[in-house]
């Protein structure tokens, strides 16, 4: 019971920050109904920069974090303009194939400047662990509990508290409609754009101080991650992210604590596959 | 013929088999992000025969196409009514299942003095039909050369039919298809079917030229690429994603003097090819053009 309960929370812990991930690609796809599959590799060049800065002025841990939050806005961009803007006139289809030249483009960008395939992430070694009765609490899967808890909680308030807010999920709910009310769908899409880049960037600084390193396949997991958290919360939801992130890390520690690390993953794909197989919703929805 | 040369020109005989595979999911509006899957279950399938049971090579490769073309008609049975962002997520989902099965899968059997067959992570070596069997590397070539035109052919042939005029007509509006009569399921599942036996038919070849394969190879950057070659190349015919594997591949290898910078460059290609061509090089109106071409030389 001990061991059930302390997986469930670990789980809770880590899944907060696929929720985060979950919550980016929804913020994408939702409003401009298009696949960033560079998602993944935008977070990792950010990481990467983070890295770098960490090496180069040790113990300076605001710039480690701002630097992976701008450097990850920053391919954000890129992606937005190259991706999407140019191609807004095509089928989404199209917008999803650039984005994974992009990712390429990416990819290679991150093995330009490492200097080995592993490189190190600085955490906030001062914080300490604590322990509730039975249940051990690490310090870097709390803070990362917590970071993920206060970024989504300012991202509802915005989301649903402003105008800005109400204009996207306009958009996300009918782009014609948000535009005979006065909306300026480019501009909106540009913003959400960016918005998904700044939590995506976050949601990197989290997982990288709790990982302490970084290699480059972390792109292909936020993506992996990302996708399947919004798709677990049925695609577009905003609280249905959250809440498929939450599911997805308490799968996956659960039967990392059960069953051991090889079925980790194994357990996470046949949820989605299972998810998707039995879900109504995913039977009408014709074009991607 | 240099050594390298036949083995680049393998390559992209097997890899345009699953690109194919790819492209006739396209042709029924289907994203799959998951052929590795069947390219894998094919090359696994194939080994086992020739290596484990002494199938002789054509078989082999033959009971590879079989049993991935098998395991595509068992997935449609679940994924043939889904469709958009679901089917590629499921796909993916279905490629990252295989992969992580074969880590675990174990069936080793003793063949002469040792054990031979999958063997979990390891992944299963000693596939060695080609060199028993006395085939040259460059009459293999030739094989999966004449292998890729025979394929493309029975596309060509199978999309100007009344069945690809189904495949089509499902991938443009499935309601108003199956309004006019068209089975939508049906295609789909066969089309899945259909789409899994090609990229086996690239997994049983790739195992026997390379002696090797591993959980590994069901790699979604896999088919991501083969999506992408269909793109490059031109959706508007079974040539396009052959194309796009050549490009790729041809490209990619006579940009060696970039070093560090192949995939910048080569991904800026690529982003630049769909803002100007978004369905690739050969689209339906170049291939429209192209034949009218072809109809007024013959006159």
């Amino acid at each position: 019971m001990v061991d059930f309960l302390q997986a469930l929370v670990d789980g809770v812990m880590l899944g907060a920050t696929y929720s985060l991930l979950g919550l980016g690609f929804t913020l994408i796809f939702g409003v401009l109904r298009r696949l960033n599959l560079a998602f993944g590799p935008t977070i990792l060049v950010g990481i990467y920069a983070g890295s770098h800065v960490g090496l180069a002025w040790p113990g300076a841990l605001w710039a480690v974090v701002a630097a992976t939050v701008v450097a990850a806005i920053l391919c954000g961009i890129y992606v937005e303009r190259c991706s999407f803007r140019a191609l807004a006139r095509q089928a989404p289809v199209v917008s999803m194939i650039s984005t994974f030249a992009v990712w390429m483009q990416l990819q290679e960008l991150v093995s330009l400047f490492e200097a080995s395939r592993t490189m190190p992430y600085p955490s906030p070694a001062w914080l300490p662990a604590l322990t509730v009765g039975p249940i051990l609490l690490r310090s870097d899967a709390l803070l990362m509990w917590s970071g993920a808890t206060a970024i989504m909680l300012a991202l509802f308030v915005l989301l649903y508290r402003t105008r800005f807010g109400t204009a996207v999920r306009a958009v996300a709910d009918s782009s014609e409609a948000a535009a005979l009310m006065g909306v300026n769908v480019s501009i909106i899409g540009a913003a959400a754009f960016l918005l998904a880049s700044t939590v995506g960037g976050l949601a990197g600084v989290l997982i990288a101080q709790s990982q302490q390193q970084v290699t480059p396949y972390f792109g292909l997991w936020a993506t992996v991650k990302g996708l399947t958290a919004m798709l677990l919360g049925g695609a577009g939801s905003l609280p249905g992210a959250v809440a498929g992130g939450v599911i997805l890390g308490v799968v996956e520690t659960q039967t990392l604590w059960h069953f051991g690390g090889q079925w980790r993953d194994l357990a996470s794909f046949a949820l989605l596959f299972l998810v998707i197989a039995l879900s109504p919703r995913a039977r009408s929805e014709p074009t991607l | 013929m240099s050594d390298y040369a036949v083995s680049l020109l393998v390559r992209i005989g097997v890899e345009a088999f699953v690109a194919l595979s790819a492209y006739l999911l396209l042709v029924i509006g289907r994203v799959s992000f998951g052929q590795q899957a069947f390219f894998v279950i094919g090359g696994y399938a194939a080994g086992i025969a020739t290596a484990l049971y002494g199938a002789p090579l054509a078989v082999g490769i033959m009971v590879g196409a079989v049993a991935a073309g098998v395991a595509g008609a068992l997935l449609s049975a679940v994924m043939a009514p889904v469709g958009g962002i679901y089917f590629a997520a499921g796909s993916l989902a279905f490629g990252e299942l295989v992969r992580v099965a074969l880590l675990s899968f174990h069936y080793q059997v003793p063949v002469g003095a040792d054990l031979t067959g999958p063997a979990g992570a390891d992944g299963f070596r000693g596939v060695r039909a080609l060199f028993t069997g006395g085939v040259s590397a460059t009459a293999f070539m030739l094989a999966v050369a004449g292998l890729v035109a025979l394929t493309f052919l029975a596309i060509a042939l199978l999309l100007r039919s009344r069945w690809g005029e189904a495949m089509r007509m499902v991938g443009e509006d499935e309601t108003a298809s199956a309004s006019l009569g068209v089975r939508v399921r049906r295609v789909a599942a066969l089309t899945m079917a259909g789409a899994g036996a090609l990229a086996g038919l690239g997994g049983g070849l790739f195992v026997h030229y390379v002696t090797y394969i591993e959980p590994g190879h069901s790699d979604v950057m896999l088919g991501v690429h083969s999506l992408a070659y269909a793109f490059i190349g031109g959706l508007g015919t079974p040539l396009g994603p052959i194309i796009g594997v050549a490009l790729d591949i041809g490209l990619l290898e006579s940009f060696r003097f970039l070093a560090g910078y192949r995939m910048i460059v080569f991904g800026g290609l690529v982003m630049g090819l769909l803002v100007v061509r978004p369905r690739g090089l050969l689209d339906e109106v170049a291939v429209h053009r192209l034949s009218r071409l072809v109809a007024w030389g013959r006159r």
